[in-house]
């Protein structure tokens, strides 16, 4: 976008026009990187991974510590309502680690 | 330009700070003492950090001591990664059809040739305090910063429906918005309302907030506006309207956002939803913004409590406050009108006597008799919140 910002002034310039009001009809914001570090256990790097590939992992730092029943549940919500494309056998990592770091031991 | 737009300085200015934070490799995030983290967002204040990706940002509680939320603290709540962050209004375009006469793409100069209403409303997330729930549940953990209240400002719903020429046998109106799923096998961000409900006068598609332009968070370049209900039906970015002749059965209707169907919405904690309808209007609540939890207070001088008092769209009648736990309640100064939609600010002078532990509390009730109940309503997905909250204050 500001490779075109550029270019309209320029051609403005050449032109001896205002370019203002062309300028003016974009509307651009950058996204802050914000990093989130996963507690560190087995299976921390795949779920960073594959949990990382739709949305950042401070949707898992902010929950409440859960069962293994509702990791299991919010996890299989992921792959068979949300769409995500993860192998049962990583969804079983990705389970264990969520209730052992943020889980109630239940 | 008729509207003042986001300048290159500003853009400059916001860049040039990302770049800085970039080059220290940290973003300053403040860790509260609860643990949560503030942030600095594009065009919004020092927010609560909820999420990054897609960006949930919740407003301090101290905002809700003004009666209009500036655009910079309102909330911030997306769905799905692929949020629009740059939007040529020349190009942008309304595309609205379906089962209508013709299908017509409004420019943003279509839209303002309309005629301009205006509402001030309260927008409310439907998980709003969600991280109150007990027993807890998943989701977004917002405290009580998931609203707002904002003067909006645009074109009825109605008048842009009327341009594309609603058919015969219509049924529900669905609404899509910029922003896209991270992957193919996610179902997109769309929602629909019943035709009826679209023709209503007060809904309307936004392209104002309080006076000037949406932040590119809050749904640049415009939104749907629907007074009264939950916010999730507040599409932003909006850019498809689709008129339907058969019922909407999109995932985030059918499947998400539901609550038990019944008059509360609620069924006793920790179990399980059997039949669901899709949420609507909201509930009726009130807040003490002030003083806020944990305050220290001296005993005989007066103090005045102060929140605020909302409904689904039928304005707020009075509220009561109790300063000994529920025990008496005496009833509110209210602050000025700003219509059905908007808070009310409400005022108790209170002096206490004698030094100790004291619990505050509110109950708001609207011009149709809805008001807030004693126990918290549970649901599996944590919405409607709505209990009569206590505020714990110290007077010495």
């Amino acid at each position: 976008m500001r490779l075109y910002v550029a270019l309209a002034i320029v051609l403005a310039m050449a032109a001896g026009i205002a370019y203002a009001a062309s300028e003016e009809m974009v509307h651009s914001i950058t996204l802050p990187a914000v990093h989130t570090e996963l507690k560190t256990g087995p299976g921390k790097e795949k779920t960073e991974t594959l949990c990382a590939s739709c949305h950042s992992v401070d949707y898992i730092t902010m929950q409440p510590n859960f069962s293994k029943a509702v990791w299991t549940a919010e996890v299989n919500k992921m792959i068979k309502v949300m769409g995500a494309p993860i192998q049962e056998v990583d969804a079983m990592t990705i389970i264990d680690y969520l209730a052992a770091e943020y889980g109630t031991g239940k | 330009m008729v509207y003042k737009r986001f300048t290159r300085r500003d853009f400059l200015k916001t860049a040039g700070a990302i770049t800085a934070m970039a080059a220290t490799g940290s973003f300053p995030t403040n860790i509260f003492a609860d643990g949560k983290r503030l942030a600095k967002f594009p065009e919004k204040t020092d927010m609560i950090l909820l999420t990054s990706r897609p960006p949930q940002l919740e407003t301090p509680l101290h905002y809700f001591k003004e009666m209009i939320t500036p655009n910079d603290a309102v909330f911030v709540r997306w769905h799905l990664a692929n949020i629009p962050t740059s939007v040529n209004v020349a190009q942008w375009r309304l595309k609205v059809g379906g089962n209508t006469e013709k299908q017509v793409e409004l420019s943003m100069d279509d839209l303002k040739k309309l005629e301009k209403v205006s509402h001030t409303a309260v927008i409310q997330c439907s998980g709003n305090s969600r991280s109150f729930f007990d027993p807890r549940v998943p989701g977004g953990q917002w405290g009580n910063g998931a609203m707002g209240n904002v003067t909006w400002a645009g074109a009825r719903l109605r008048d842009v429906l009327a341009m594309a020429g609603v058919k015969a046998g219509s049924v529900d109106v669905a609404f899509n918005g910029l922003d896209g799923p991270p992957l193919p096998s996610v179902p997109d961000f769309e929602k629909s309302l019943h035709i009826d409900q679209a023709m209503d006068d007060d809904i309307i598609i936004a392209y104002e907030m309080n006076g000037t332009y949406l932040p590119m968070l809050n749904g640049f370049p415009a939104r749907l506006v629907v007074p009264g209900w939950y916010a999730t039906y507040w599409v932003k970015s909006l850019s498809d309207i689709t008129v339907r002749d058969k019922p909407f059965d999109g995932f985030w209707m059918k499947s998400a956002y539901r609550i038990p169907d019944n008059p509360c919405g609620c069924i006793p904690p920790g179990s399980a939803q059997k039949t669901s309808i899709p949420i609507n209007r909201m509930t009726t609540r009130s807040l003490i913004v002030d003083p806020s939890e944990g305050s220290s207070i001296a005993a005989n001088k007066p103090v005045e409590i102060t929140g605020i008092a909302f409904s689904g769209g039928y304005g707020i009648r009075d509220v009561l406050i109790s300063a000994d736990g529920g025990n008496s309640w005496k009833e509110a100064r209210l602050g000025p009108d700003k219509g059905r939609y908007s808070w009310k600010q409400f005022f108790f002078s209170w002096r206490p006597a004698k030094p100790g532990k004291y619990t505050l509390m509110s109950r708001a009730t609207d011009n149709i008799g809805e008001s807030q109940p004693l126990d918290s309503l549970w649901n599996p997905a944590g919405f409607m919140r709505n209990k009569i909250e206590k505020v714990e204050v110290v007077v010495k």
